[in-house]
């Protein structure tokens, strides 16, 4: 005979969980009592969105899924914004919640929330498990719904009473979907149609989406590519996919975009798109998207598609299959010469300006800071300013080099998630980048960082405002900066000191050519460090990311300084 | 308004998932039937919606776990019109006298 609790645990090894991250609570208790012969190493995090952007983090680097675990009521609560994270994002999360005892449910108890009809929409798949018999079918069904199709979050919602009752236990079951028929079937003859397309257009492009890493198709991606030599740009969260150095690369695309990839994108009479969602940050005013293009869609999940407007065709399907069966094809036949077209995309004219106006010294410090990682580090970047112009900058080499929070935008991401990273990746360096607004939306964690020990690089690009909603004060709200202003900020290397974390801080003025030599050193130590470490550096308050595609305008309509 | 058909499994959460898809998107939602039909549930629906969140509900409706079956189509006759209801509204108590109700809301 088993209790509920050492029956899910049981369950959750069998899914290949070895750690999982929480914060305990009156109904989760006896999942906590049972974990000390589980097998499973749990992380206490302070805070239950630290423990589920953790968990985040380490699905994000890894691929795997990531557990995150709290109580009923106000532990479950706080793991919403990281559930919404993940269903944005795509990454296979699975969320285990006490409940108050089954004769309670729905009777207001004490910490008693609706966590099944609170977290409904912005799962994959949730379930109320009432009895202990119903433990061992759920976890199977949430770690293969979490992991399936296009990845996402699940809640496996457990009443207290389930947790410590006890049963005879055969041993974890295997979850077997029902067979559902494919509303959009992956045409075998997609590939006749889309070559087809490819020897009529004029100016093709390729838009890269988190789709590819998430198909583990990123080889698969870069030998198509290869092959086509079509100009090249990525998402927030496509970045990585196509190394950096690629010469038909444009790097970023969409409202913080390079100027060279939203022109190619505004300019394109085929686009051809690998695993994106096409949400606005990428299309501008969608109604003037890519206004002369026809559109190629490869996609996993079909209610992705069309959400701009209707594609010339869908290619639905696991990008590690469709990608290749198209190249099987493509390789075969010859292709018009689209070299002119690349020259004009990919051309001198369109080239990166170096930084000028009050953002140079801090980009000229992330550009350091970069430069000095060594090959697959990961930058974690938190929500705001820096976040775009880290994902400017950054040359990540490999596919899940860059993590952050894109689609929710969840300011306070970046810390408790780099912990996730480390954790998966203890030899890699792990640097997290955030803005002094969102660093202190979860510096509790660095309670967690000094437990753990692990040695992240914490940067704060610290202006004195919420950034980027004082950007866009500054920009479209006539410089009124209604409650963003934060220049009574606490010291941070103080606030590191009292957590017994390595801090320092530099400024502008150790950017300049004068003062570079020691900077350099500064830098070299800071990564250097077999500690964690935390490095703030002040930078002008009014520093601002351009280019910028304002909200509501077509991508050509750029705008590059105040 | 259109009508949609839904077959699904009977499952936790499942028809709230089907409404929700709607709902999310600020859609009316003028007439619902749920009713059990065969080894599934099925679920009518008239929405007055464009063509483009025609597809997009039915594409967010076929995404979902235990979601069998989509159709669109054209208001049929046999569905009732809100005039036709005569059952009370909210529907009266059958277990409790008035007083215990009025006591039990207090």
């Amino acid at each position: 005979m088993l209790r509920g609790a050492e029956i899910a645990l049981q369950c959750l090894r069998a899914e290949g969980v070895d750690l999982a991250f929480g914060y305990p609570g009156g109904a989760i208790m006896p999942l906590y009592d049972a974990l000390r012969d589980s097998g499973i190493r749990h992380v206490l995090t302070r805070h239950e969105q630290g423990a589920v952007f953790a968990a985040e983090g380490y699905a994000r680097a890894t691929g795997k899924v990531g557990v995150a675990i709290a109580t009923s009521g106000p532990g479950a609560t706080n793991l919403v914004t990281g559930i919404a994270d993940a269903k944005m994002d795509s990454v296979p999360l699975v969320c285990l919640t006490g409940q108050v005892r089954s004769a309670l449910i729905g009777t207001d108890a004490f910490q008693e929330t609706d966590v099944f009809g609170m977290t409904l929409s912005l799962t994959k798949w949730n379930r109320l498990v009432r009895s202990i018999e119903e433990i061992p079918m759920a976890i199977a069904e949430a770690f293969h719904w979490a992991r399936s199709g296009r990845p996402g979050p699940v809640v496996v919602d457990i009443a207290t009473d389930a947790l410590k009752a006890k049963m005879d236990f055969a041993g974890p079951v295997k979850f077997q979907p029902h067979p559902k028929p494919a509303d959009v079937h992956g045409d075998s003859t997609f590939s006749e149609t889309l070559i087809a397309l490819l020897e009529t257009a004029k100016r093709p492009v390729a838009l890269v989406g988190a789709g590819a890493k998430l198909a583990g198709a990123v080889d698969d991606l870069r030998q198509l590519l290869d092959h086509l030599q079509v100009p090249t740009f990525a998402t927030l969260h496509g970045l990585g996919a196509v190394p950096a150095e690629t010469p038909y690369y444009l790097g970023l695309v969409g409202m913080h975009g390079t100027r060279a990839a939203n022109l190619a994108l505004d300019e394109t009479d085929l686009l051809l798109v690998f695993g994106a969602r096409l949400d606005d940050r990428v299309t501008g005013d969608p109604s003037r998207f890519a206004p002369h293009a026809r559109i190629v869609h490869f996609e996993i999940d079909p209610a992705q598609l069309d959400r701009v407007r209707p594609c010339e065709l869908a290619v639905i399907g696991d990008l590690s299959e469709t990608i290749p069966s198209f190249y099987e094809e493509v390789r075969r036949v010859g292709l018009p010469d689209w070299s002119s077209w690349r020259a004009i995309a990919c051309g001198p004219d369109r080239a990166e300006q170096d930084p000028r106006g009050l953002a140079a010294p801090a980009i000229r410090f992330m550009d350091e800071l970069f430069r000095r990682l060594p090959e697959n580090s990961v930058v974690v970047a938190d929500v705001g300013q820096h976040q775009m112009w880290a994902a400017q900058r950054y040359r990540a080499s490999s596919p899940r080099g860059f993590l952050t929070s894109g689609g929710l935008g969840a300011m306070g991401f970046a810390l408790p998630a780099a912990i996730g990273v480390q954790l998966a990746k203890p030899q890699t360096t792990v640097l997290c980048i955030s803005g002094d607004g969102g660093f202190q939306i979860n510096i509790q964690e660095l309670a967690t960082v000094r437990r753990l020990g692990v040695p992240i690089k914490m940067v704060i690009i610290d202006n004195k405002y919420l950034g980027m909603v004082r950007q866009w004060q500054q920009l479209f709200y006539s410089r009124n900066y209604a409650e963003t202003d934060m220049s009574d900020n606490p010291d941070f290397v103080e606030i590191a000191r009292a957590y017994r974390i390595h801090g320092l801080r530099l400024d502008e003025e150790a950017m300049a050519e004068t003062n570079f030599a020691a900077t350099s050193d500064v830098l070299d130590a800071f990564l250097g460090s077999p500690e964690p470490e935390l490095l703030t550096f002040e930078c002008h308050p009014e520093a601002n990311v351009f280019p910028m595609v304002p909200a509501g305008a077509r991508l050509s309509e750029m705008v590059f300084e105040e | 308004m259109q009508a949609f058909h839904i077959h699904y499994r009977n499952t936790q959460g499942t028809l709230m998932r089907i409404l929700n898809a709607a709902s999310r998107r600020g859609i009316d939602m003028p007439y619902v039937q749920a009713i059990p039909n065969e080894h599934t549930h099925s679920v009518t629906l008239l929405l007055d919606v464009n063509p483009k969140q025609t597809g997009q509900l039915c594409r967010d409706w076929r995404a979902i776990v235990d979601v069998v079956n989509v159709r669109a189509g054209a208001v049929s006759t046999d569905v009732p019109s809100s005039s036709e209801w005569t059952t009370p509204h909210p529907p009266a108590s059958v277990s409790l006298s008035g007083n215990a109700a009025r006591s039990a809301m207090a």
